[in-house]
């Protein structure tokens, strides 16, 4: 690990809005979007809302190996536009990405355009107003667009993953501007995410995904066969990180789509079962080289790969990740994943 | 492998030499050689994959003996 200091350097700047920014923009500290003059009276009043010592540090954030003190996410977090009450969440999602699991290091440095999605649930969505209703994942609510985005900066200003430098995405996507929702707990047949994942409802936590894209899937369907078929025939595409890998998919219901599930007698496991096996697709879909990639990362899994082997999108079931978020509306998403990551998620404390 | 005493090279292609230069400097060993291969050679010939590799080889004994000298 390289050398960091403690504490994160001041400079001074004139008292100017355009000033600061241009100072921003020549130094690659931005997004490439305007940002908030972090100063110290901002930086401390983040800092309140936290009991961690300004100067704790948090995680190492790959691949420059930055250190993510508590202070350097909340000054990330006053440059996004957060209000100071968003500052556990953001401390929350720097833990999670840096679990081994998730593999920071490859999601900061691919070629693959894998943005990190925040997912928020508990008591701390309802009160910092995560939207997990209508447009959950678009433009409009204030927690979702900072968040997303003071994580975005997170990475790369303390991790150091500079567009054409250290992050090497060929094309990239929106979703690394910003890219943050909750789940619709109120509305919802199931458990939800953190209590799926041994959190008790009362609990919040912020899970984190690697996420390549969004597909949207608008199906009228009514019938809990017909949709499961239509979104496992969503799924198989053969470009694809999570079928040469073994990945992590994730689905955003819609809850009319959820609830047609439901009403068929489904819960959760049973449609990630129906949805495992219905995506299966042939090896011989896969290009040439896509089929020698799968085989060095499969075969331990299924053995020698044939043409004729139907390939499952994830080592098992339980590997496909469904939340129930967006408003009214035939509408569901699929989110296809960096297939080399699994999601991490942790408790918001001290919100 | 090179704080602990050993020669150590890493190979980049171009695309990637970039992030390998400044990894290596974030991790405290911004001298780390690094031998370049041209990029992409996913479509190459088998030919010409054999004379990457030749030329790499080479790059990797003179970047070794360098490196220990």
């Amino acid at each position: 690990m390289s050398a960091v200091p403690d504490r994160a350097a001041t400079f001074e700047a004139p008292d100017d809005f355009d000033a600061i920014n241009r100072i921003y923009r020549e130094k690659n500290w931005s997004d490439g979007l305007p940002v908030v003059p972090p100063t110290a009276a901002r930086v401390d009043a983040m800092l309140k809302h936290t009991q961690r010592a300004r100067h704790d540090m948090v995680a190492c954030i790959a691949p420059g190996f930055g250190a993510a003190t508590v202070e350097r996410i909340a000054i990330n977090a006053v440059l996004a536009g957060c209000d100071p009450e968003y500052l556990p969440v953001l401390i929350a999602a720097t833990e999670a990405v840096a679990d081994p699991a998730f593999n920071l290091q490859g999601i900061q440095a691919t070629t693959n355009p894998v943005a990190v999605w925040l997912v928020v649930n508990g008591p701390i969505a309802r009160k910092l107003q995560v939207n997990a209703t209508f447009n959950c994942i678009g433009q409009g609510a204030w927690a979702n667009a900072t968040l997303g985005r003071a994580l975005r900066l997170i990475l790369q200003n303390i991790g150091g993953a500079l567009p054409g430098a250290m992050d090497r995405a060929t094309h990239g996507q929106p979703g690394k501007y910003t890219f943050c929702c909750a789940e619709n707990e109120e509305h919802h047949p199931w458990q939800p995410l953190h209590v799926e994942r041994g959190f008790a409802l009362t609990d919040s936590t912020v899970t984190v995904v690697g996420a390549e894209g969004t597909m949207n899937m608008n199906t009228h369907a009514k019938d809990a066969d017909e949709l499961a078929r239509v979104i496992a025939e969503t799924m198989m595409h053969p470009p694809s990180n999570e079928y040469v890998h073994g990945g992590e998919p994730w689905f955003i219901l819609g809850s009319e789509h959820a609830d047609i599930f439901h009403r068929a007698g489904w819960d959760k496991a049973r449609v990630k079962r129906e949805l495992w096996q219905r995506s299966k697709m042939a090896v011989r879909q896969l290009s040439v080289k896509e089929i020698d990639r799968a085989r060095a990362s499969r075969t331990k899994e299924f053995g020698e790969l044939s043409a004729d082997t139907l390939l499952p999108i994830s080592p098992s079931p339980d590997d496909i990740q469904l939340i129930v978020a967006g408003g009214p509306g035939t509408h569901s998403v699929y989110v296809p994943c960096f297939g080399n990551s699994r999601a991490a998620t942790r408790p918001v404390r001290g919100a | 492998m090179a704080k602990q005493g050993k020669a150590a090279v890493t190979v980049c292609s171009t695309a990637f030499l970039t992030l390998g230069r400044a990894q290596a400097r974030a991790l405290g060993n911004a001298e780390l050689p690094i031998a370049v291969i041209p990029h992409p050679f996913g479509g190459r010939t088998r030919d010409e994959v054999r004379k990457i590799a030749e030329q790499c080889a080479a790059d990797i004994a003179k970047l070794v003996s360098g490196a220990s000298s």
